[in-house]
């Protein structure tokens, strides 16, 4: 394929693909990504192509090997046109069957389906999967049929049309009223509304300018961008170049933490690719628009996702925030204006400019428009990546997609938007997931991940996880962040241990009122988030660890002793063998005893009873 | 060509030069703002945070550091409200908590209005105020001192921990830090920590003449603004 | 790949500051940790004064000073890891190895490090050694996982 020089010649090349793979009568997917790859998905890719060739199938049957489709934890996941049949726990011993049974011969196997937690049942089609019928994936369906290693299958999907469609008959000022009328908001955690930036910098003169995407992804249990990235990197390439046409830009940044190697990859072949095409370099499509994107690798910062700290990392520096007195819109990247935006808001772009902005804006709320991304993770049975409407309420995401708790247990609390968010109770479930609504009830959107809590989670441990992690991450430049964390660090612990004192809790929430106002940047602004937003839903938990040294949850050390119910323990001797404290005594087939002195509450045998009978009280 | 503009801090009006900060403006007015981290000769890095004020625009006031905004034609100015002095109480507490065994610490605490300090006495030897840093970066143009490592590991440092043979002793880092300011009453040592609070003059800024310069001590072996 | 020399690494981006952290990074991987003697060559290589390098590589969790273990186990400590129980399995690994975190047992074996998220949530508590994710890890497992580490790397020494 050579260089594209005019949006004829790209049509001309998408018709030519589609023609080439007329005689593809089925399509087998296979997710290579990293969540899939940590199940072993390589193995069954490779022994699906063996097979696929040994029965000379090549040309008929398209191997594509997928992103990440959000069901992680039933990985390795195959998908197979038509049809829609999803299999997942694939293991290469399977290929064979796969290919004769199913491709060949269009016979399901059973073993390989879905089976639905809540009702018992298989389920054929990836459709019909409960985790999948309640969503909305706009984006993420995106990454179905598509090699992100492909340049080819992303135009043949339609890929590139937007741009070509904004480079021959749309102006930059166009785009950015067509980007306003959408509603579209960043998607990284600020909400803050895109066109507005993007006017900014175009407001600026001068022609030196840059768009940044920002894959740092730091919050911990948010993986979408590395989804949308490593699956799809030329739909975000697309959405910067629209971006950068738009702002007056004519280079580019992708930020990927250092943390997604496989993100890293892909990137990078996609811009070679984009590159071979002319797709970017100096006069796109034979227009007079010049840009072209590099890729710069995170250092493991979270503070790094804060724009004036990633900048700094771009310029090869410590990522130490600068004060944002002035909008890094106008003075960013080397002093530069800089257009920077999350992974999810550049993904969101083509299609507003092919579908039109009445098209996203039809979605969601008065404030939040189109579609969002989430990661569910934690204590339910459906974990993984959900894209909804704005508008939903929490309860559809947690109950209908997310499938209810893990165990029996009861839900109690959903923690969203990151170490910069709140903890939600069960009872404000029916809130909207909208920007504003969330803020309001002291917690955020952030980036999107969204971990369910059971009764198991100690409120508490949860606000000092944060604060252990921030405390991890902050730059210590400023006196509030770095000694503000610290000390509310300090009295959590305190009271997780069993040493708090009830004139804590106020000093802690006026602590942390004077951070949230102080500090220089936004991790530290956001910092006392998971301490207020626990300490307004969950003061009773706080109160007992303080008053009665209890916690109810089973979590805080200091506060538990773990025991074994002599009605359910059998003898078996499973704990004893694997005690490493010796601190369990019994006879054979006796009910044996925890000796709590030297018990140090590892967990090990909890974790090895498979009667259930240690308890931790 | 200098050029001048109005801005209103507290409610005087005041010719200020375009280009400085609100806190080198105030400062040269007479108007006290507390700092640290702050040094006339030196860059401005807003780490200390104790220099806030709050800037009001289009009805809303926003809370930030003095010494990184820099004057505009109109701007509105409060340097001593209710809710800045608290917030300031609040961070100098924190201060004299992490490093109370120096005069200047000590001072900028009773300056600040600290009262009572609420938690756990530490006995750091180190505010992380970058000033030494910044003179060996900036003055000098040395770089044999710096800022190593990130968060609670934060310390200022030679490359490696050792002293490589371009420092020349100038002793100016010496000079600059408000750990070399030994308490009145001598060093306190571990376990023997407290709140000074018994300085006079910083007494009479904090509550009798809130907010205005009397030519005080701390400010004189402090490098501020008013006397360099 | 095999590794590439520090000539290697710095072609093409000689004098150019902005490359200092891409730099870093070949480094980190290829030698494992960045060493006193390579910091002071990238000084003068990209022209970057020395306290910066070293202030750069002090900041970033992704540069080690010091040589690593032989294997180095990397537990996620991200929020869904958390709520799994990840904590116990630091705990876990801490003690069963004698080593606090950052720090190499003597025999040069292990080290234990944390990292803070690596996005594959759904599959949590998630332990990452040389580049592999085991995933829905559990304190025995770990414990297991560690002694088949320890068996392999003797067994191997007393094949040489």
């Amino acid at each position: 394929m050579s260089r594209l020089n005019s949006f004829r010649e790209l049509e001309h090349l998408r018709q030519q693909l589609r023609e080439q793979r007329q005689n593809i009568t089925t399509t087998v997917m296979v997710c290579g990504g990293t969540g899939c790859q940590a199940s072993r998905s390589r193995a069954v890719i490779d022994a699906v192509s063996d097979e696929l060739s040994r029965q000379e199938l090549d040309m008929r049957v398209r191997l594509c090997v997928t992103g990440c489709h959000g069901f992680c934890e039933q990985g390795p996941v195959m998908i197979i046109e038509p049809g829609n049949v999803f299999y997942c726990h694939v293991s290469p011993e399977d290929a064979f069957e796969v290919v004769y049974q199913t491709v060949m011969k269009g016979e399901i196997i059973e073993r390989l389906l879905y089976t639905d937690p809540v009702s018992g049942k298989t389920v054929r089609i990836m459709s019909e999967i409960p985790f999948y019928r309640a969503q909305d994936r706009q984006i993420l369906s995106q990454n179905l049929n598509v090699d992100p290693c492909s340049i080819e299958d992303y135009i043949v999907a339609g890929g590139y049309s937007a741009l070509a469609r904004v480079l021959t008959s749309i102006t930059p000022e166009e785009v950015i009223e067509e980007i306003k009328s959408s509603g579209l908001r960043g998607r990284g955690g600020g909400g803050f509304p895109t066109a507005r930036k993007w006017s900014e910098s175009r407001a600026v003169p001068g022609d030196e300018k840059y768009v940044i995407c920002n894959a740092d992804e730091g919050d911990p249990g948010a993986y979408m961008d590395r989804c949308v990235l490593e699956g799809n990197p030329h739909l975000v390439l697309e959405g910067m170049m629209i971006g950068a046409w738009a702002v007056g830009a004519r280079k580019g940044y992708i930020y990927v933490r250092n943390e997604y190697p496989l993100a890293v990859k892909h990137s990078r072949i996609a811009v070679e690719q984009a590159r071979g095409l002319g797709l970017l370099g100096d006069n796109i499509l034979g227009s007079s628009f010049s840009f072209d994107v590099d890729i710069a690798r995170g250092g493991g910062a979270f503070v790094c996702g804060e724009s004036t700290a990633l900048m700094a990392s771009v310029e090869g520096k410590v990522g130490e925030p600068r004060p944002k007195d002035v909008h890094t819109a106008l003075d960013g990247l080397y002093h530069k204006p800089t257009t920077l935006n999350n992974v999810e808001t550049w993904a969101n772009v083509p299609s507003i400019i092919l579908n039109g902005s009445s098209w996203f804006a039809s979605k969601g709320t008065q404030g939040s428009k189109g579609t969002k991304i989430l990661a569910l993770t934690g204590r339910i049975k459906n974990t993984g990546l959900v894209e909804v409407a704005m508008g939903t309420p929490i309860r559809t995401v947690v109950f209908d997609i997310g499938g209810g708790a893990i165990n029996g247990k009861l839900v109690k609390a959903v923690q969203t938007g990151g170490p910069s968010g709140g903890c939600l109770p069960v009872d404000k479930f029916d809130l909207a997931i909208d920007f504003d609504v969330l803020y309001e009830a002291g917690s955020m959107i952030g980036s999107g991940g969204m971990v369910v809590m059971d009764e198991e989670t100690c409120m508490v441990d949860v606000a000092k996880y944060f604060l252990t992690f921030l405390q991890d991450e902050s730059c210590g430049k400023c006196l509030p962040c770095r000694l503000g964390i610290d000390r509310m660090l300090e009295m959590v612990t305190d009271i997780t241990d069993g040493r708090g004192r009830p004139e804590q809790l106020d000093l802690l929430e006026e602590l942390a009122d004077t951070v949230s106002q102080t500090a220089l940047c936004g991790l530290g602004k956001t910092a006392p988030n998971p301490v207020l937003s626990t300490l307004r839903y969950f003061r009773p938990e706080y109160e007992a660890h303080i008053r009665e040294k209890k916690c109810y949850a089973g979590v805080c050390k200091a506060l538990i002793t773990y025991s074994i119910d002599p009605d359910k323990c059998n003898g078996c001797g499973v704990c004893l063998r694997g005690c490493v404290y010796g601190a369990i005594t019994g006879s054979k087939k006796q009910a044996h005893v925890i000796d709590a002195q030297l018990c140090q509450k590892c967990g090990i045998c909890r974790s090895e009873c498979k009667f259930d009978a240690i308890q931790v009280v | 060509m200098l050029q001048y503009i109005n801005v209103n801090i507290d409610g005087a009006i005041i010719h200020a030069t375009k280009g400085t900060s609100v806190l080198d403006t105030a400062i040269e007015y007479g108007i006290c703002i507390p700092h640290l981290c702050h040094v006339p000769y030196l860059s401005d890095i807003g780490a200390c945070r104790l220099c806030i004020i709050e800037h009001v625009v289009n009805g809303r006031s926003n809370v930030t550091t003095s010494c990184t905004l820099k004057v505009e034609e109109g701007m509105v100015i409060m340097t001593s409200t209710d809710k800045i002095r608290k917030l300031r109480r609040n961070l100098a507490e924190l201060l004299v908590a992490q490093a109370p065994n120096s005069r200047a610490i000590q001072d900028i605490a009773l300056r600040c209005g600290v009262k009572e300090v609420r938690y756990p006495f530490r006995n750091e030897d180190c505010v992380l105020c970058g000033r030494c840093v910044r003179v060996c970066t900036e003055v000098w143009k040395a770089r044999a001192i710096g800022f190593v490592g990130r968060g609670k590991e934060r310390h200022v440092d030679f490359p490696f921990g050792i002293r490589p043979d371009f420092c020349k002793r100038c002793e100016s880092c010496i000079q600059l830090c408000p750990m070399t300011i030994t308490p009145c009453d001598g060093p306190m040592k571990p376990g023997k920590e407290r709140l000074c609070g018994n300085c006079e003059s910083q007494l009479i800024i904090a509550e009798q003449t809130p907010g205005s310069c009397v030519w005080c001590k701390l400010g004189e072996g402090f490098a501020c603004g008013r006397y360099v | 790949m095999p590794p590439q020399t520090l000539d290697q690494i710095l072609e093409g981006r000689r004098s150019q500051p902005n490359q200092l952290i891409e730099v870093l990074q070949d480094i980190q991987g290829d030698y494992g940790y960045i060493p006193k003697e390579v910091m002071q060559s990238v000084s003068q290589g990209l022209g970057i004064p020395l306290i910066e390098v070293y202030r750069v590589a002090s900041f970033y969790k992704a540069f080690r000073l010091k040589p690593p273990g032989k294997n180095v186990l990397t537990m996620c400590m991200g929020t869904a890891c958390h709520v799994r129980g990840a904590r116990l399995l630091l705990d876990q690994a801490t003690v069963q190895l004698g080593v606090k975190q950052g720090e190499v047992t003597p025999d040069g074996l292990f080290s234990v490090e944390h990292v803070n998220c690596l996005g594959a949530c759904a599959l949590g508590p998630i332990v990452s050694e040389s580049g592999s994710y085991h995933h829905h890890m559990t304190p025995t497992k770990l414990r297991k996982l560690i002694e088949t580490l320890r068996h392999q790397k003797t067994e191997a020494h007393q094949n040489v």
